[in-house]
């Protein structure tokens, strides 16, 4: 290594010497190194368990001895896959598209405006993101049961038409939106909707797609709510697709593996195009 | 272009005043500076023309229309910002264009308009440029330019320059003179900076604490500065300020010297005791004088030099002549002479007449005004 450097000078200039290995660096990456194997080894057997036959489903080998696609086609003939897949895909890219749009006016209103019980309501908003969707479901079914919405994809986006996370993360973002540019825009003559659409809107792309990203992951793995409406195989989404494998005569391990790896394709593609803005903003929300 | 009447305008946040009656008249076409130090309101003043701030009390006219209630777009006011306030999304085309393609004109005309500006300011390498792309000095450019295609009544500057370093803001400084001798619209420029302020008005405003404390030309001001505020606050080093005392008809500065002034036509009552002021260049410098003075500190300006020296157990600063250049100091003669000096009340600051011909001078003035 020393006589590579000697002979090539130019090497030594543009290559950062490598850190000498210390134990607290080596203690450190063995920790990460475990957390990713945790992290990852569920995913990795349900790809794996997609693969194996019916009769090797139970085996404790790292690889399938004899891999197949049997499964998937199996999963693929007993659920209605791609029709399913597109229903998750539409509900998740409306439930994203309302809750930005809401979200965006309602934070436009709590950032720019000061009226009566601003406040008050803003808490309450927030305190909206506090409670567990398991406490306002039997409401919500009851509301979504006498619009006689049951059984519809329509259900499943009505009430995730607002969110709270899209409202207190947007509106934070427009708080640090510089109120000079907001004002030479009112002296432009600009009223509020052009002001939020075409000058503020514009500008906050990064906090949008990072919302947006956050809601429609969030939406895509949804599955309590889905299963208390969904009743055809049709107007369903793909989780609700998975659990149809699970039945009163036991589990079709194989095919359920296979629709659960079919259903995290296409969030694992956003997330491998996105990589960078994904993490960002899992970390800009602070939440997992 | 339109003349601008302040009248009795106040400004109340929850219940705190700001503004305690403003009254200024400014000329179609004039440069005003409204100058002061931070806090004192001029940015508000601005604001409430400009229609981003409510007007308490009192009223506002452009053009002899009240604006009180008219939104800020209607108002007829372009406002170049302190931070430029530039759309980061846009280029600099849509920048300039946008507020003609909110006011619906047409393509053919916003284009003129975007196109006459950029060539006036020298921005039309960089119209397809955004404003993260361009320099302090050419965004500065973008935001006048912003102000210009829309052929307003009147321009408004809030402290425009102050984020430019030190070179860039001189020549933007004369570049904004240039066009407003080339537009010839009313403008009103709002800064702390008193060499801006002297540099660029045609009126000055000076105000301080909410109230303006005096109005008039640079020179004018800077002759007969109205109050120990404009005359501490304009020119520097600022107006030497000592207690002073009339004795035996004459001004005896109050100290360990005891020095005693003649000043001819003395106006001032015997017994007064008053702030006497007196500029750095005005004091002449002598080898030997009555009033002797003991260097402390002389500061090179490459063209000039100040002293600040110790004499009649006051800090004064004093300009020294360019003869005296070169030559080390450590005690210097100083003689104020008679015609240079300012009175001043000692309890309200105010400016009184020092002597007889400018108390006569100062009535016939106030009589003028009547």
């Amino acid at each position: 290594m020393t006589a590579d450097l000697t002979l090539r000078p130019a090497a030594r200039l543009t290559r950062p010497r490598a850190a000498p290995l210390r134990l607290d660096t080596a203690i450190g990456h063995a920790v990460m190194v475990i957390l990713a194997v945790f992290c990852l080894f569920p995913v990795y057997w349900m790809i794996v368990t997609s693969l194996r036959p019916a009769n090797e489903i139970f085996d404790a080998t790292l690889w399938p001895t004899s891999a197949s696609l049997e499964n998937y086609a199996h999963a693929l003939r007993s659920i209605p896959v791609w029709r399913m897949l597109a229903n998750t895909f539409a509900v998740s890219a409306l439930v994203t598209l309302a809750q930005v749009v809401t979200g965006l006016l309602a934070a436009y209103a709590f950032a720019r405006w000061r009226f009566r019980g601003d406040r008050l309501v803003y808490s309450m908003i927030a305190m909206t993101w506090l409670v567990p969707f398991q406490v306002v479901m039997i409401p919500n079914y009851l509301l979504v049961a006498n619009m006689g919405l049951l059984d519809s994809l329509s259900a499943l986006i009505i009430p995730h038409f607002a969110g709270a996370l899209a409202v207190l993360m947007l509106a934070q973002a427009m708080r640090s939106f510089p109120a000079e540019v907001i004002e030479a825009a009112r002296m432009d003559g600009a009223g509020n909707w052009r002001i939020l659409w075409q000058v503020i809107a514009p500008n906050l792309r990064g906090t949008i797609a990072s919302l947006a990203i956050l809601v429609f992951i969030s939406t895509w793995n949804e599955y309590f709510w889905p299963l208390l409406l969904s009743r055809s195989p049709e107007n369903s989404v793909i989780q609700i697709g998975i659990q149809m494998f699970m039945t009163s005569e036991g589990t079709a391990w194989g095919p359920l593996m296979a629709a659960a790896t079919m259903a995290s394709l296409p969030i694992l593609l956003i997330y491998i195009v996105l990589q960078r803005q994904v993490v960002q903003s899992f970390m800009k929300s602070g939440i997992r | 272009m339109a003349d601008l009447n302040i009248s009795g305008v106040k400004k109340l946040y929850d219940g705190k005043q700001v503004l305690h009656g403003i009254d200024i008249a400014i000329q179609d076409g004039a440069f005003v500076v409204i100058v002061g130090p931070s806090g004192c309101g001029k940015s508000t003043l601005l604001r409430m023309i400009a229609g981003l701030e409510d007007i308490s009390e009192g009223d506002i006219a452009i053009g002899g229309q009240v604006v009180n209630d008219i939104d800020p777009a209607g108002r007829g006011c372009a406002m170049v910002f302190q931070n430029y306030a530039l759309y980061p999304h846009m280029t600099v085309r849509e920048n300039m264009a946008y507020p003609l393609k909110i006011a619906r004109l047409p393509r053919t005309e916003r284009d003129r308009r975007v196109a006459e500006a950029a060539a006036i300011l020298d921005l039309t390498p960089y119209l397809d440029r955004r404003p993260a792309q361009l320099s302090g000095g050419q965004r500065q450019r973008v935001a006048m330019g912003r102000a210009i295609v829309r052929e307003p009544q009147v321009f408004l500057f809030d402290e425009p320059l102050s984020n430019l370093d030190a070179k860039l803001r001189v020549t933007m400084r004369i570049e904004i003179r240039r066009l407003h001798r080339r537009l010839n619209a009313t403008s009103i420029f709002v800064t702390h900076d008193q060499v801006e302020a002297m540099t660029l008005a045609d009126m000055l405003v000076v105000m301080n604490g909410g109230h303006v404390e005096q109005m008039g030309t640079p020179v004018e001001i800077y002759r007969r500065p109205a109050s120990t505020f404009v005359a501490g606050f304009l020119g520097a080093p600022a107006m030497n300020l000592m207690p002073a005392r009339v004795q035996g008809g004459r001004v005896v500065l109050e100290g360990a010297g005891g020095h005693a002034l003649t000043v001819p036509g003395l106006a001032i009552p015997e017994g007064t005791a008053f702030t006497l002021g007196v500029r750095p260049e005005e004091i002449e410098v002598a080898r030997s004088a009555p009033l002797m003075a003991q260097v402390d500190l002389v500061e090179e300006l490459g063209g000039s030099r100040i002293a600040w020296v110790a004499a009649a157990g006051q800090e004064l600063a004093v300009m020294l002549p360019r003869d005296l250049a070169d030559t080390p100091v450590s005690r210097l003669g100083l003689v104020l002479p008679a015609g240079a000096l300012h009175a001043f009340d000692l309890a309200s600051g105010k400016r009184i007449a020092l002597t007889l011909a400018e108390a006569a001078a100062s009535q016939r003035a106030a009589v003028a005004v009547a």
